[in-house]
């Protein structure tokens, strides 16, 4: 039996938002160019823009008190992602905020393992239900879904810090995976064959916000092609 | 700005939305911050708030249509844009009553994901909300459409008629399934002689040769599967007549409402030629017409077109139909 020093309380959520808003912005070009090869170019901006909206809620937000609940940045985050982002990616994000904000509230006030796989199934069906996307149409649920399935095989006693990590893996394989898909739905559909090697930005996004948890990406090459070992 | 009267492009909306709102300030609010128009006056029978919704460009769908008797609110996008989904929760949940929120939504993808994230955040606040999602459109029926038929004019018909079930107190699941009904019986079909002027371009958003026409336009200037020849009202209107009917398949006897809707820049007078080669058109076949309705009513900009719906009534429909309205656009 290990012990942790991290409290997964609202200081923990608070870091991986701000260290999500941080490795948005670092991969920005990256995402812009992958965009611009599969959609409309955007998502970087996007998701960058969403990421700020989160820092101003967080810095009016006091994150600094004893006792934060984990829901409350996450919380904020959704709020900002689903209020002040144009387009469509931005918003569903937002509505995985939303659902892990609920899952995390309904086990206050700390963040656990099973709250997490809760959350992000949740997540996931709510923007497969407004997105009408499958896994294998070449969209943000082919990192989410792998990523809950990973987390949903966690144990209960896995701290939640390990089960995210596990949960990124997952995910970024589904990022890779998607680069031999070809779009059915989005901007992307309609260049049919001429993107199939091209990673989904919004997986990527996906993918990001998991990784963040425990710590930043500054770049996305070690994990869009991972050195052979 | 040469082909449009407005201050600039971008103006466009925000302008004749204001102008709107102050011209009908006796029907309905206008909420600047969120973007939405609320009716000031509705049945107090009335369990579900009515709420529609799409991009601008238009008018009067959807805001002339709030008021006593159909829409509690409705939410303006930028011209053929989806309204944010912000826009579409906040309205919502101002328009919402004891049993939630019904969602009246044309299909089109970026309408049915905007609609979508704000049911998923009125069901986070414990707020029912259903959907009814109108696809009347007849050309864009095919299995190669993944994204399906069209939201087109039927919409009006769908709200009218809702608002007034509405009024007697029906709850969320018996106005969606209601809508659900109505939408399948009724079906659009759209032509056009000149695209409508792209804002900010001044160019039509199409060209047509000389003579042509498209057949099956959609609202945002889609074009159709074919241009037909621009020959005489009779041959163009018996066509789309058939094409209907056919659709439809109405029982011997069923009553049916016809609506003749401009797109934009087609005059009155030609407007009633259309209908009235319509209602010969149906009398020859047998077919029932026992209500009507003519004028602009689902516009796309100043498109130079117009399209005939017909929905198969029966006499609940008809009552709900001719039921009181007050609205800006429709009033009996």
């Amino acid at each position: 039996m290990t012990t942790h020093t991290v409290p997964f309380d609202g200081a923990f959520t608070d870091a991986w938002m701000r260290r999500f808003a941080r490795s948005a912005q670092a991969a920005e070009p990256e995402l812009t160019a992958l965009d611009q090869q599969t959609g409309d170019g955007d998502f970087g901006a996007n998701l960058t823009a969403g990421t700020r909206a989160v820092l101003l809620r967080l810095d009016a937000l006091d994150t600094g008190a004893a006792g934060l609940p984990a829901a409350a940045p996450l919380d904020a985050a959704a709020t900002a992602f689903l209020d002040e982002v144009g387009g469509t990616s931005g918003p569903l994000f937002g509505l995985l905020l939303q659902a892990l904000a609920r899952a995390a509230a309904a086990e206050a006030p700390l963040l656990t393992t099973p709250a997490l796989a809760e959350g992000i199934a949740e997540g996931l069906a709510a923007i497969r239900r407004v997105g009408e996307a499958e896994p294998g149409d070449k969209t943000l649920v082919d990192a989410l879904h792998p990523a809950a399935g990973a987390l949903a095989a966690a144990d209960d006693a896995t701290p939640p810090d390990a089960a995210l990590r596990h949960a990124a893996e997952a995910a970024w394989q589904g990022v890779r995976d998607t680069a031999g898909l070809r779009a059915r739905l989005g901007r992307a559909a309609y260049l049919r064959e001429r993107a199939t090697d091209v990673p989904d930005p919004g997986a990527v996004g996906v993918a990001l916000f998991l990784t963040s948890a425990g710590g930043t990406v500054t770049a996305l090459t070690p994990y869009l092609s991972p050195a052979v070992s | 700005m040469a082909a449009y009267f407005g201050n600039a492009a971008e103006d466009l909306v925000p302008d004749g939305l204001a102008g709107f709102a102050r011209a009908h300030a006796s029907l309905l609010t206008h909420d600047t911050e969120h973007g939405y128009l609320l009716a000031r006056d509705t049945a107090p029978g009335r369990r579900v708030g009515l709420l529609s919704g799409g991009g601008s460009g238009h008018e009067p769908l959807h805001a002339g249509f709030v008021g006593r008797g159909m829409l509690d609110a409705a939410v303006p996008g930028r011209i053929f844009a989806s309204p944010h989904n912000r826009s579409l929760y906040e309205a919502s949940v101002a328009a919402a009553r004891e049993d939630g929120v019904l969602h009246i939504v044309k299909n089109y993808t970026g309408d049915r994901i905007n609609f979508g994230i704000a049911a998923e955040r009125l069901a986070h606040r414990g707020i029912p909300c259903a959907r009814v999602l109108v696809d009347d459109d007849l050309a864009s029926d095919s299995e190669d459409i993944r994204a399906g038929r069209r939201g087109t004019g039927g919409t009006v018909l769908v709200e009218k008629i809702l608002g007034a079930a509405a009024d007697s107190g029906l709850g969320l699941d018996e106005l969606a399934r209601l809508g659900h009904d109505l939408v399948a019986r009724c079906r659009t079909l759209a032509v056009a002689s000149r695209a409508h002027t792209a804002p900010g371009t001044d160019r039509p958003a199409f060209e047509l040769d000389p003579g042509q026409l498209e057949f099956g336009v959609g609202i945002h200037g889609e074009r159709a599967d074919r241009a037909r020849v621009h020959g005489p009202s009779r041959e163009l209107v018996a066509e789309m007549t058939g094409a209907l009917l056919e659709a439809l398949a109405p029982a011997p006897g069923d009553p049916v409402i016809a609506l003749v809707n401009g797109l934009g820049s087609v005059t009155p007078l030609e407007l009633y030629g259309v209908f009235g080669e319509l209602g010969r058109q149906l009398d020859d076949r047998g077919t029932v017409l026992s209500r009507s309705l003519v004028g602009d009513y689902v516009t796309a900009l100043d498109m130079r077109g117009f399209s005939i719906t017909l929905m198969v009534a029966d006499p609940l429909v008809l009552e709900r139909y001719d039921a009181p309205v007050r609205t800006a656009a429709l009033n009996w």
